[in-house]
């Protein structure tokens, strides 16, 4: 356990060293001077110096490395020179919503998908079964930027619920009721696209669980179909809908920005999309930083539950 | 339960194997999206740009058979030359995925050792980086944007995902018997790659080829709505639905429609290649 | 002989596949005393396990149809509910899997598969469950059995995940205990050791036992009677002495040639029964044995042979030709 653990944690931090050095490269990436590119072609000659200073443009590339992954290691992702705030402020305040935009939607995602596989799996190919899975299918196929849209267009405009349109935002400290009205629809919209995940993997991972003899044996013992659902089939069952959810939830960090971007929430993903249309490089290269290392600790997270679900993995 | 019956019965008799009036409707309909974006211009359809100010945001007429947009612009129309855009970055991207992704996920699965190595190791760390994040970044600093700049981005995007799971069921084929066989029987590497490996892996390229169409199709879809497509006026579906966001209070089915187009053509996509995997029996390769 | 506890009459079960109709079990009765223990042999695909699985009523509920009659302890199992059987199980009839790597749950500990059906069953609380189950444990012969309630499966050895699988079955004493092959996984040294477990628990426990199996060996020593299976019938079936010197039907005599003896000097040549066993599916009216039998004729392709008594009591056989009844057969080990 302990081994895997930290085979595991050393992979990690690998990667995450891969993932700062392309995040630091992106700039050099591009074509031009990083100072153009950042500051624009309008740039003072001040400003200009300013920037070189700041990121040891004058230095050489490994040294700036380390300048800008010692100021990194310290919490300081720059300054942005288009809104002249501290990007890592900036984030600090968007992720909070990611956070809970992402919570909301996981719990109701796992609320409908877990108990509707469990009941699909009893009877394979019966009716619920090929209603649930042919349904499934079809929302596989809609993009979530339509299912927000179609959302807005049925639910803030056609029937006027309030508080559920676009920038109709409110922190949670200020009004949580209006803060959750505001993010029900982006919530349900990332749900759907996550129970469908949740329910396809799920489902096929119960008709094989199902399948086994220890199942067999659990009927054998008298136990009732629920508990043999739960506690014998459920769990054995679960591991590859964690791995799914590991990539899922990484995957609605990195691209939630569509809800976002729609409703005018300022969460990570917003802030992201309003970054670029600025050309505030520094802002982006810090989100980037940090969506594509909270997407591997996440999914690390989950290969550590995974690991303690099911003891067989730990033991290969 | 199966057990009591793998007992008696051979269990392949209990599926039969069909691909079925739905996979061939879906495969219809694919032609069908095709063929109009190709013969876009040879068809009877008003120009896409032309603006026709006597039917601003009309609904479904004889004249305009799906309505007409807040500029009076045909949406029938749009939405056939906008296909354009989304089936040329679908399926440019994807070439540019499998030309490179393909051949190098064969030949590191086939050789092993060090090439396989650095090469998986090198491509795990690209697919650990947002995929998305990464599209998006870099073509927000890459102006000016073109169609063919998302390709290729999207293209390379793609590189890493195609080589794992290339090299994932190469590696399950090579493994077989007939593979050993032709190579004690001193066959060239070269036959062995095309003439054993390639038609074995084929139903898996296959079908992860047309899911990957549908996620690149998609993902324009994503660009557009945060403007990085291509340039308005010209159509592209993302676009369409892009646009018709601030008028669709007076005007639905400006949305419904183009979204309308591109969902069922995505689901096309992913049945097809559902039942391609059941039809082969791929045992489920994760994207 | 004591009360029947198990009656089993001219019992069917046929699975409707995609292959047609598969008659796993095709019209079999016997009984059963209370504290006795029967043992039915067959080779693999004969209908053995799914006979078992029927007279618990544990078979698939779809695609399976079920035809006479199965009493156990007075009480009819052929038609009922899941539910009802669900009262059943366990308390009056159990079952020992055959394979011990797959009839515990992986991601379980043991002590927790063994005290759930205490406590779900004879409604005990946590820790009277607790303490019966390291009992138990103690009792199937588990080294350390209070360190072991912890374990998960994948750290026991085959025998010792059998030893857990028999205490399950056994938790809350059932009056019939079906031990399907329960030691086709395991070493041969583990074999002997999990059967002697099996029987000195049901001298313990008054229990009555079926055992199944494919290896006569197995069987020899530790039954009071013999059930001899093929496709899905009973072919042969009396006391376990009879049926080892003075069996009558081809089959048996193929069965005993083809499994190990101690007598035999080592590195002896086990006879092999030609041919296959025919596929349930295309069974025709004759005898299922005859395209494999040396001495079939033509009306074992045309005629199935019932049942008929042979000399010493309770023993039956279904044979046109069978073997002279005087010959004594070669001595099993």
């Amino acid at each position: 356990m302990l081994r895997y653990v930290l085979r595991r944690l050393t992979l990690l931090i690998g990667i995450v060293w891969v993932i700062s050095v392309g995040s630091f490269y992106l700039i050099h990436l591009l074509p031009g001077d990083p100072a153009t590119v950042i500051l624009g072609t309008g740039a003072s000659p001040a400003n200009r110096a300013i920037l070189y200073r700041q990121l040891g443009l004058n230095k050489p590339i490994i040294e700036q490395y380390f300048v800008w992954m010692g100021n990194i290691l310290h919490g300081n992702l720059g300054t942005s020179f288009i809104s002249e705030t501290s990007v890592a402020s900036t984030i600090r305040t968007a992720l909070p919503i990611d956070v809970e935009l992402i919570v909301l939607s996981q719990i109701l995602a796992f609320a409908a998908a877990i108990p509707l596989a469990m009941r699909s799996a009893r009877k394979p190919n019966g009716v619920l079964d090929r209603i649930l899975s042919a349904g499934s299918f079809t929302l596989l196929s809609i993009p979530s930027f339509i299912i927000i849209v179609l959302l807005v267009l049925v639910v803030s405009i056609k029937l006027g619920i309030a508080n559920t349109g676009p920038s109709s935002y409110v922190s949670l400290g200020s009004d949580w009721v209006v803060n959750l009205e505001s993010l029900a629809l982006p919530a349900f919209t990332l749900a759907v696209g996550s129970f469908v995940i949740y329910f396809r993997v799920l489902r096929s991972d119960l008709i094989a669980t199902l399948q086994e003899e220890f199942i067999t044996m659990a009927r054998s013992k008298g136990l009732r179909q629920r508990r043999i659902m739960w506690r014998h089939a459920f769990r054995p069952s679960s591991v590859a809908l964690l791995g799914a959810a590991g990539v899922n939830i990484g995957g609605l960090l990195a691209g939630g920005f569509v809800v976002e971007y729609l409703l005018g929430i300022p969460g990570l993903g917003y802030t992201l999309i309003t970054g670029i249309a600025s050309s505030d490089y520094l802002l982006v290269q810090g989100i980037v930083l940090v969506v594509s290392v909270g997407v591997v600790l996440i999914n690390f997270v989950f290969d550590f539950i995974i690991s303690v679900v099911d003891p067989r993995i730990t033991r290969e | 339960m199966s057990s009591v019956l793998d007992d008696v019965v051979d269990p392949e008799a209990l599926a039969p194997k069909r691909l079925g009036a739905l996979f061939w409707i879906c495969v219809g309909w694919l032609a069908l999206n095709v063929l109009g974006a190709i013969f876009a211009n040879v068809l009877p359809l008003v120009n896409p740009l032309y603006q026709n100010y006597n039917a601003i945001n009309a609904g479904p007429s004889l004249h305009h058979w799906l309505g007409t947009d807040d500029l009076g612009r045909d949406i029938l129309s749009r939405i056939v030359y906008g296909s354009r855009v989304s089936i040329t970055v679908g399926i440019g991207a994807m070439v540019i995925g499998f030309g490179i992704g393909l051949p190098l996920g064969m030949l590191a699965a086939f050789r092993r050792g060090r090439l396989d190595s650095l090469l998986t190791a090198f491509m795990y760390v690209f697919l650990a980086f947002p995929a998305i994040i990464a599209v998006i970044a870099v073509l927000s600093f890459w102006t000016p944007r073109s169609l063919f700049k998302i390709i290729v981005v999207i293209g390379l995007a793609s590189v890493p995902l195609v080589y794992r799971v290339i090299r994932t069921a190469t590696l399950a084929v090579a493994a077989r018997d007939f593979v050993t066989a032709a190579k004690v029987q001193g066959a060239t590497d070269r036959r062995i790659l095309v003439k054993e490996l390639l038609p074995n892996i084929a139903p898996i390229a296959v079908s992860f080829l047309l899911i990957g169409v549908a996620t690149v199709v998609t993902l324009e879809g994503v660009l557009a709505f945060l403007g990085l497509s291509v340039n308005p006026p010209t159509p592209s579906w993302g676009n369409m639905i892009n646009e018709s966001r601030t008028v669709m209070a007076q005007n639905p089915w400006l949305v419904l429609f183009p979204s309308l187009a591109l969902c069922l053509f995505l689901l096309c996509l992913n049945f097809i290649g559902d039942r391609l995997r059941t039809y082969f029996d791929v045992t489920e390769v994760k994207l | 002989m004591s009360t029947q506890l198990l009656v089993v009459d001219d019992l069917h079960t046929t699975f409707r596949t995609a292959a047609g109709l598969v008659a796993a079990v095709g019209g079999v009765s016997f009984d059963l005393a209370t504290n006795e223990t029967v043992g039915i042999v067959g080779e693999s695909g004969s209908g053995k396990t799914v006979l078992a699985r029927t007279i618990m009523g544990l078979q698939p509920r779809s695609n399976v149809e079920v035809r006479g009659s199965v009493l156990l302890d007075g009480h009819q199992v052929v038609g009922a509910s899941e539910r009802e059987m669900r009262e059943r199980w366990a308390t009056d009839v159990s079952m020992v899997f055959q394979d011990p790597m797959t009839s515990l749950n992986p991601v379980m500990r043991i002590g927790r598969q063994i005290d759930e059906t205490l406590r779900v069953r004879l409604g005990m609380d946590k820790r009277a469950a607790r303490a019966r189950a390291i009992e138990l444990l103690a009792m199937v012969g588990m080294p350390s059995a209070e360190h072991r309630y912890r374990a998960y499966p994948t750290q026991l050895s085959g025998g010792m995940r059998q030893r857990v699988v028999i205490a399950t079955a056994l938790a809350c004493s059932p009056k019939l205990l079906i031990a399907d092959e329960p030691t086709t996984g395991l070493d041969v040294t583990i074999q002997a050791q999990i059967l002697n477990l099996l029987d000195d628990l049901k001298e313990q426990l008054h229990m009555s036992v079926i055992l199944i199996t494919h290896d006569l060996g197995v069987v020899a020593t530790r039954t009071s009677r013999i059930i001899v299976m093929y496709a899905g019938r009973i072919v042969e079936m009396g006391a376990t002495r009879d049926v080892f010197f003075r069996h009558r039907m081809p089959y048996t005599r193929a069965l005993l040639e083809s499994s190990p003896k101690v007598s035999n000097p080592s590195h002896t040549r086990l006879r092999v029964i030609p041919g296959r066993p025919p596929n349930l599916s295309t069974l025709t009216s004759g005898c299922a044995f005859a395209p494999r039998c040396s001495s079939a004729s033509e009306r074992c392709h045309q005629e199935r042979p019932s049942l008929e008594p042979a000399e010493e009591p309770g023993h039956v056989f279904a044979c046109w030709h069978p073997l002279a009844a005087t010959e004594l057969h070669e001595a099993p080990r």
